[in-house]
């Protein structure tokens, strides 16, 4: 609260400042930019820091923690099943939406407006209400196994909620708009007069894909597959209830903070959270980069 | 070689596969719907008779009015924030010439990609420190800090819709700063700065982890209720909340859509 002070006097020095200077329309914009980085600085960058600085505090040497993380098996296995299973949640969500994107990008007027509807729809309702949907239907008696065991395709009811299938069923959709809302943002920038020219060139609709609809996607596909690969890392809600035994990164380090009280161990997980999100980040800012200049590729450097 | 019948059955398939693609995003979610109608206790389905008893459940609940009260009391306040300075960050990286534009740019979007577990150890005991930890005060800023990406992209995107000759002519004709944004750039940008004040207020609604860490029983919101119900006791009044929360956040998305819609109409109607 602090802070409101002296962001409020910028806010009025600059405009009045602005008209005794020789004029020029660029000028004060860095001013502008002050209250909102004051405040990712305070509670964002220092936080995050403070996380890595937690990480080598703690008994023993600094890397202690490091040590634990990549020695002991249980956090070891811990950190490769998270990465597979963001692995192949990604690939799973590429794969669904990459025919929904390309059907959706050549839709029009109602059809477009409708299946945008349902693609966002699904995005901005709770992931704790979605997970919430998830249980019901995977429990042991549950939707999906009533309805099996009325049809007679099961004799036992199946247990999906403990082995990590569920889990990943769950997360796939949770995931499935953040794929498809950036490989929509691409297809609709194709031209489609590129599929006819190959056409006209004798390429079947299946080479017309290949070598010209595929390549020129794959901004969005990229984009999209990082996106999706981040946020599964870091996924907390649905592991932590559909995950049974199977426990994922973001998991661990909630039951280390706030239920073992460790948190040197809790800030070690996070950093290595972070460092594999920061480098993905820049992967992606270098993605959506091509994305947008998608006609001046080559300018690009 | 190409036979076209072929590849016009592909298409076919493709297309139904889009479409079921499409159903399983909408479908599981309504499966809570003929829950909270349930008559029974325990999660059967379907249900065996229809009753209104879990909504009048929900209705009664103290719990749940004290925690969407919460949530309104720190979504609200943190939308705003958020709009603000996410404006501002938009005006400044999109307008100005900042050197390392792209950098801080990156910055401002970062807090909604990194994962917030991570930003939520780290804010716990600096929130400790500075004494609002389970106050208001402290779910708040954390909410501002991850709301005011969705601002920025929002704003920015508006702001790039149009050229800034707009502001360009107003200066010239010897409008100041403000009077240029008062009365040029905020009508322009207007839907897209509405648009974002939505999304931080749905984002803020539904933020569980932070609020997992730094908010009390007193100042609980919706989704850490739910959750401590999910994870503690499983009855249809979850259901029945969930589905009044979900028309909750459906109307604020349609109002969200009417928004963008004007909003698209405008520029391009005044630029004709």
């Amino acid at each position: 609260m602090s802070l409101a002070m002296p962001e409020r006097r910028l806010e009025k020095l600059s405009p009045s400042a602005a008209r005794h200077r020789p004029w020029s329309p660029e000028r004060g914009h860095a001013l502008l930019l002050l209250p909102p980085l004051l405040l990712l600085v305070a509670f964002f960058v220092i936080p995050l820091a403070d996380v890595v600085l937690q990480s080598f505090a703690g008994p023993g040497h600094p890397l202690t923690q490091y040590e634990r993380i990549f020695t002991q098996s249980s956090t070891l296995q811990v950190l490769l099943y998270t990465f597979q299973t963001a692995a192949t949640v990604t690939l799973c969500t590429l794969v669904l939406s990459y025919p929904v994107a390309f059907v959706v990008s050549r839709a029009k007027g109602n059809l477009l407006h409708l299946s945008l509807a349902l693609i966002l729809i699904p995005f901005w309702t709770s992931t704790v209400i979605r997970t919430y949907a998830w249980i019901v239907i995977l429990q042991r008696r549950g939707v999906l196994n009533e309805m099996m065991l009325d049809w007679g395709w099961i004799e036992r009811p199946l247990k999906l909620m403990s082995n990590g299938v569920g889990m990943q069923i769950a997360m796939i959709h949770i995931m499935l708009p953040f794929m498809v809302i950036p490989l929509l943002n691409t297809m609709r920038g194709i031209d489609g007069n590129l599929l006819r020219a190959a056409a006209v060139l004798g390429a079947n609709p299946l080479r017309q894909f290949l070598s010209v609809y595929l390549p020129l996607s794959l901004p969005g596909v990229s984009a999209g597959s990082i996106l999706v690969f981040i946020s599964s890392l870091g996924f907390y809600i649905t592991p932590a209830l559909l995950g049974g035994q199977k426990t994922m990164v973001a998991v661990l380090i909630e039951q280390q903070a706030s239920r073992l009280l460790d948190w040197p161990m809790a800030s070690a997980l996070a950093t290595v959270l972070l460092v594999v999100t920061c480098l993905l980040f820049l992967l992606y800012e270098r993605a959506m980069r091509f994305a947008r200049g998608g006609k001046t590729v080559g300018e690009v450097s | 070689m190409t036979d076209p019948r072929l590849w016009r059955i592909l298409s076919y398939g493709i297309l139904a596969f889009a479409v079921l693609v499409l159903i399983y995003l909408v479908l599981p979610t309504l499966v809570i719907v003929p829950l909270s109608f349930s008559s029974e206790t325990f999660l059967s389905f379907p249900p065996p008779g229809f009753s209104l008893q879990w909504y009048d459940a929900f209705a009664q609940s103290l719990d749940y009015r004290i925690a969407i009260l919460n949530s309104v009391k720190i979504g609200l306040p943190a939308a705003l924030f958020a709009t603000v300075f996410g404006t501002l960050a938009a005006l400044a990286l999109v307008r100005g010439h900042l050197p390392g534009r792209r950098l801080l740019s990156a910055l401002m979007i970062a807090p909604l990609i990194l994962p917030q577990i991570v930003l939520a150890i780290g804010l716990f005991p600096i929130m400790v420190k500075l004494g609002i930890i389970g106050s208001y005060a402290g779910i708040l800023l954390g909410h501002t800090v991850l709301a005011m990406p969705l601002v920025f992209i929002t704003v920015a995107a508006a702001l790039k819709s149009y050229a800034p000759t707009y502001e360009l002519a107003a200066m010239t004709l010897g409008a100041n700063r403000w009077n240029t944004f008062r009365f040029v750039t905020l009508p322009m940008i207007k839907p897209g700065v509405i648009v974002g004040f939505i999304f931080a207020f749905a984002f803020s609604f539904d933020e569980l982890i932070l609020a997992i860490f730094l908010t009390n029983p007193a100042t609980r919101t919706v989704p850490r209720l739910l959750w401590e119900h999910l994870n503690y006791q499983m009855t249809p009044v979850i259901a029945a909340a969930t589905v009044v929360l979900l028309v909750i956040t459906l109307s604020m998305l349609a109002i969200a859509a009417v928004y963008a819609r004007t909003g698209a109409r405008k520029p391009s109607g005044a630029a004709s």
